[in-house]
């Protein structure tokens, strides 16, 4: 059965056990990071999942797609994110007025601040649609925090979910900050 | 991240996900995946290039046409990170200490001085881009500087914000003085550099040299969630950076 559960990361460094599409030799590695983010990063408690499901993909033009960011943006008016939130925060196919309330500010904000589809491609989402490439944009999008452990968040995620089906999404694009 | 794309997966949902790092959807193994080797807050990559930042969709939605997995595909392109770290780090001798405040009217007094010369231009970029990101805290732009001040008094103000307590809304506030500067700046000159908005905030500014006072009443300070944001590189950019900052452990970690 499907379940989530911590394990540390210590144990499974060096597990590759994922096919690659397309694989760079020249990318980024934690063992390079500077000092305190390689130890924070390399120290994290990552869960482990179980029996993991797969959901088959619709055809490219039958997709209803909704944004999940860990970004922990919300609507100016709505309550601010605490520190390791597990819950999320809803926001229209049509909000701009977007502010963040992420408790890190190791990521740089000045890109989200020129132009929000850097993290949140809303208008890109709608061209596509506009163009045949997707099906259709969500009414709505969902905002979590991305420093809180997975493992507390699964009744948010299942409730986002609910939500998701109500309105016909069938695809969800996952985007960290 | 990875964690959530498993329970929307199981809730008979397609996902697709991009990440910044891999050695972490490596171990978590969502189950479709483009790994971005981009700096942190730039997920689709470049703002106000929408060919680019419809390069990364496009990429990561090429992952639902694969019939099994799970699956991870490097994006074709990198936008170089500096030094290997993925956002604006501080200089680590840049610390400033409790004899360095002062008098803290002054401080303040520089700092609005300071703030009201970009305010034009920062009302500018509201105008162009139609909206801000600053006003995360609630308070009004005018209040942001005298809160902080308050505290480089040594002690804890009372919020001016009902049902949230003063130390989360400090952080709230500095982000906010942030955002007004990066904003205004970024629009003002045409620029879109975050090492170069993180120097002229945080190395070359008075309400940068504000907060790295506000950092050194928290080191001090006998508030365990004072400390908390320090050791937890919370408020000032040192995430990035080559050590702890003195005083602290990063054991907050």
């Amino acid at each position: 059965m499907f379940r989530l559960q911590r394990r540390s990361w210590r144990f499974i460094v060096g597990q590759h056990r994922v096919p690659f599409l397309r694989r760079r030799c020249d990318l980024t590695k934690i063992s390079e990071m500077p000092a305190v983010a390689r130890g924070f990063i390399s120290n994290l408690d990552l869960p482990v999942v179980y029996d993991p499901s797969w959901t088959q993909p619709l055809p490219a033009n039958k997709r209803r797609i909704s944004i999940v960011s860990t970004a922990a943006v919300h609507r100016r008016g709505d309550k601010p994110f605490s520190w390791l939130a597990k819950d999320f925060r809803a926001f229209d196919k049509t909000d701009r007025d977007l502010v963040m309330t992420h408790v890190a500010v190791e990521f740089d904000r000045s890109a989200w601040q020129q132009d929000l589809n850097t993290i949140i491609p809303l208008g890109r989402l709608e061209e596509m649609a506009d163009d045949g490439e997707i099906g259709s944009v969500a009414e709505e999008h969902y905002s979590f925090m991305g420093a809180a452990d997975p493992v507390t968040m699964e009744k948010s995620a299942r409730q986002a979910a609910a939500r998701m089906k109500q309105d016909g999404v069938n695809t969800v694009f996952l985007i960290p900050i | 991240m990875c964690g959530l794309a498993h329970y929307f997966e199981s809730e008979g949902l397609s996902t697709v996900l991009v990440g910044f790092v891999r050695e972490h959807i490596e171990a978590i193994k969502p189950p479709r995946s483009l790994f971005l080797d981009f700096p942190m807050g730039r997920s689709m990559g470049k703002p106000n290039d929408p060919v680019f930042q419809k390069k990364v969709i496009r990429e990561a939605f090429d992952l639902l046409d694969t019939d099994s997995g799970p699956v991870i595909s490097d994006f074709s392109e990198v936008i170089p990170v500096k030094d290997g770290r993925m956002g604006y780090a501080l200089p680590p001798e840049l610390v400033l200490s409790v004899e360095d405040i002062g008098d803290v009217d002054a401080v303040l007094a520089e700092v609005k001085a300071e703030m009201a010369a970009l305010r034009l231009d920062y009302e500018a970029a509201v105008a162009a881009r139609g909206r801000t990101t600053v006003g995360a805290s609630g308070l009004e732009i005018e209040e942001f500087a005298p809160f902080v001040a308050g505290f480089l008094n040594g002690e804890i103000p009372q919020s001016p914000r009902r049902g949230m307590p003063a130390i989360p809304l400090l952080k709230l506030v500095v982000e906010d003085l942030e955002a007004y500067f990066t904003e205004t700046r970024t629009h003002r000159d045409s620029i879109d550099d975050l090492e170069l908005m993180g120097k002229w905030f945080w190395e070359e500014s008075k309400t940068g040299r504000m907060l790295l006072l506000l950092e050194a009443v928290s080191i001090a300070s006998d508030n365990k969630v004072m400390l908390q944001i320090v050791e937890m590189s919370l408020m000032a950019p040192r995430f990035w950076s080559e050590g702890p900052l003195p005083g602290t452990s990063a054991a907050g970690w």
